[in-house]
């Protein structure tokens, strides 16, 4: 048995993209050669801008999105699922077991179903349950855990807030007792009260479900808060992971420091000392050779500058993963 | 003696200096089939030229209204309390309905920033015409003139390439690119009085840090009046020299930005910053205030907060005390309930 539940083995997705019908097709790497494992019951954090390549990495995992090349395996308690060679049987078994909270609840919830049936869906779609007696069952229980009122049940979605709405969403995600969750920015529509309300639930339900999470934002404070380890991405490669206290107090790659320092302070003494990073993300179809990010390392080597270095992660402190030519222009 | 005749004395001084922007008890309801719904009530700010005033909420609180009250750009079913004003340079603009009158505010003297930029330019039209097409509008120049005016504007919001931007559409910029053509189409009418609707929140924080700097400097250099409104405490933090803090259409607590941020009073503003994960702290606990915001159709009469305060007062509990700012330290104005409570 496996301390890890998921191990994602030099992953890449790559999508087709045409301009017109007369030009070339072209390949574009959403996601690069990454790997990271994931340990039963840890609160993985992917964090990164927009383009950065995490949802994509996210959907990849959950055998949502087409792998291009590597692999990734679920280990389960007494088997692997291998996602690169599953077969659709097989697919239908990993869907119970790991599963995918959305963003907006708003668009994430049918406005012409009642909680019940939307929390419930899932059990009929994967024939979990016998009868109608236990499907009811199973939905009042995790309603409960998601602090729904059972009351509730019966509305439908468009009387509940946007709080409410993503504790619907979380119940009927884990409705199929699943073991790995995908929390693709699902506090990021939420007015910060509801948000550390959400955050409070994700954790607790995680500790009464054994459950283990990869939680995807773009708000770095709240991944500090709620994540034990932390992959920072960007342009579809992970520049830096490490375990959560130490990646924040201690960040070595050049666009870690330049996020942690964009984080506006609370504190209006604290005038921002952001440093400041030059333009904006180059586009995905055409990426720097070499390091990624050399285009705006405001302190990149002279080998960074001229691509010299290929990307890759190495390890500076024990459990503390850099891009080697990150380690190199710090 | 002495000092009572300078109290009088700067009374006077401070009734004849006129601000930029002065909203006096203002109630906006809106009718809708449900019935009429209480967006405002009974708000009064002020601002003064070259500073900013940051109001922060959650959605549903009331801030995009306010901003859009003062250009008039709220729906037809908009119903307005007869005694609020709104006053820009000594003029009622609630009182305004000639569309000339109106063109005065709307870009004229008042240019507002809006959250998503994508939305806020014609998807079929070049930004520079877009540009032009304004400025011809409120400033008697010709097309040549405008086109110079916009693409120095571009080039002073840091858009590189300048020339070639103003000839391209708004789809093929990016995010933040974007903004930044926002931002030099509201300036260039040199209006003295931005709005800005939550500007940098649909954009990434190394963007959002860009962005921000680009505003402070601006509006240093203008010596503007902005009214920037964010649900992003940090933003108020680094932007704002004053901040009012608004619930379910009442300003709740209102004072200069770091008097607010760091001796916060109402239960509102202490939940709110319990509520937001600080990263330099990681080891406080987040505490959700308890509860939602309840539906503007049944708002809460007396303390509009009080469904959901952690430790209302009995007197609060019961809805009996009127909503109404009170001064608790110079220029620190709480919500009555809210200075109550506290004491419980």
């Amino acid at each position: 048995m496996s301390e890890n539940i998921i191990s994602v083995n030099n992953l890449s997705v790559s999508f087709d993209y045409q301009e017109n019908f007369l030009s070339k097709k072209q390949q574009i790497k959403a996601v690069n050669n990454i790997n990271i494992k994931i340990k039963k019951g840890s609160f993985f954090g992917l964090v990164g801008e927009s383009g950065s390549g995490k949802t994509t990495l996210g959907r990849a995992i959950l055998g949502a999105n087409k792998i291009s090349t590597g692999n990734v395996i679920f280990h389960d308690d007494d088997r692997d699922f291998d996602l690169t060679t599953i077969n659709s049987k097989e697919m239908k078994e990993y869907r119970k077991k790991a599963q995918l909270i959305f963003q907006d609840p708003y668009a994430a919830l049918s406005p012409r179903m009642t909680v019940r049936d939307i929390i419930a869906e899932p059990l009929e779609v994967m024939k979990i349950t016998n009868s109608r007696e236990e499907t009811d069952e199973r939905v009042r229980d995790i309603a409960s855990k998601c602090r729904l009122n059972l009351e509730h049940l019966r509305r439908f979605p468009h009387a509940f807030s946007g709080g409410q709405r993503q504790r619907i969403s979380i119940a009927r995600a884990l409705v199929s007792n699943p073991k790995f969750i995908v929390a693709d920015e699902s506090v990021a529509a939420l007015d910060v009260s509801i948000q550390a309300d959400i955050l409070n639930l994700l954790k607790q339900l995680q500790h009464e479900l054994n459950l283990t999470y990869l939680f995807i934002s773009h708000d770095l404070s709240v991944v500090a808060h709620v994540c034990d380890i932390v992959a920072v991405m960007y342009l579809g490669h992970i520049v830096e992971m490490a375990p959560s206290r130490e990646l924040f107090s201690n960040p070595k790659h050049p666009y870690t420091k330049a996020l942690l320092s964009s984080i506006p302070s609370i504190d209006p003494e604290n005038k921002s000392k952001a440093i400041e990073l030059e333009g904006e993300i180059p586009s995905a179809m055409n990426p720097p050779s070499g390091c990624v990010f050399r285009t705006r390392c405001p302190h990149a080597s002279h080998d960074g500058k001229e691509a010299n270095v290929e990307m890759g992660l190495v390890e500076v402190t024990p459990g503390h993963w850099v891009d080697r030519c990150g380690v190199n222009c710090a | 003696m002495v000092s009572a005749m300078l109290q009088i004395l700067t009374k006077q001084n401070i009734k004849t200096m006129s601000h930029l922007l002065e909203i006096k008890n203002l109630d906006v309801k809106f009718d809708t089939d449900e019935g009429r719904i209480t967006a405002i009530d009974n708000v009064s700010l002020k601002l003064d030229q070259g500073k900013v005033l940051g109001i922060v909420g959650e959605s549903g609180s009331g801030k995009s209204v306010t901003a859009k009250s003062i250009m008039q750009l709220n729906p037809g079913n908009t119903i307005y309390n007869d005694d609020a004003e709104i006053i820009i340079d000594n003029e009622n603009v609630l009182k305004f309905t000639s569309k000339n009158d109106l063109k005065k505010i709307r870009g004229g003297k008042v240019s507002m920033i809006f959250q998503e930029p994508m939305a806020s330019f014609a998807p079929a039209i070049k930004i520079g015409n877009q540009m032009i097409e304004q400025l011809l509008l409120h400033k008697d120049i010709d097309k040549n003139q405008a086109k110079q005016i916009s693409v120095d504007m571009l080039n002073r919001v840091g858009i590189a390439d300048a020339e070639k931007r103003f000839n391209q559409y708004a789809f093929e910029l990016s995010g933040g690119m974007r903004q930044r053509a926002m931002i030099a189409m509201a300036l260039s009418t040199m209006p003295k009085l931005l709005l800005a609707d939550e500007p940098t929140t649909a954009l990434d924080v190394t963007i959002q840090a860009q962005v921000i700097n680009l505003m402070k400097d601006i509006i240093k250099e203008y010596n503007m009046g902005v009214i920037f409104i964010t649900h992003d405490l940090g933003v108020i933090a680094q932007v704002a020299d004053d901040v009012a803090v608004m619930y379910l259409g009442s300003v709740v607590e209102q004072g200069p930005v770091n008097e607010i941020l760091k001796n916060p009073l109402h239960p509102y503003t202490k939940g709110l910053l319990n509520a937001l994960p600080d990263i330099n702290n990681l080891d406080a606990p987040l505490q959700p205030i308890p509860g939602s915001i309840p539906s503007p159709l049944d708002r809460p009469s007396g303390c509009v907060f009080r469904t959901r305060c952690p430790h209302a007062s009995q007197d609060g509990k019961e809805a009996n005390i009127e909503m109404g700012l009170v001064e608790v330290k110079p220029g620190h104005w709480v919500d009555r309930c809210g200075v109550d409570c506290r004491k419980v």
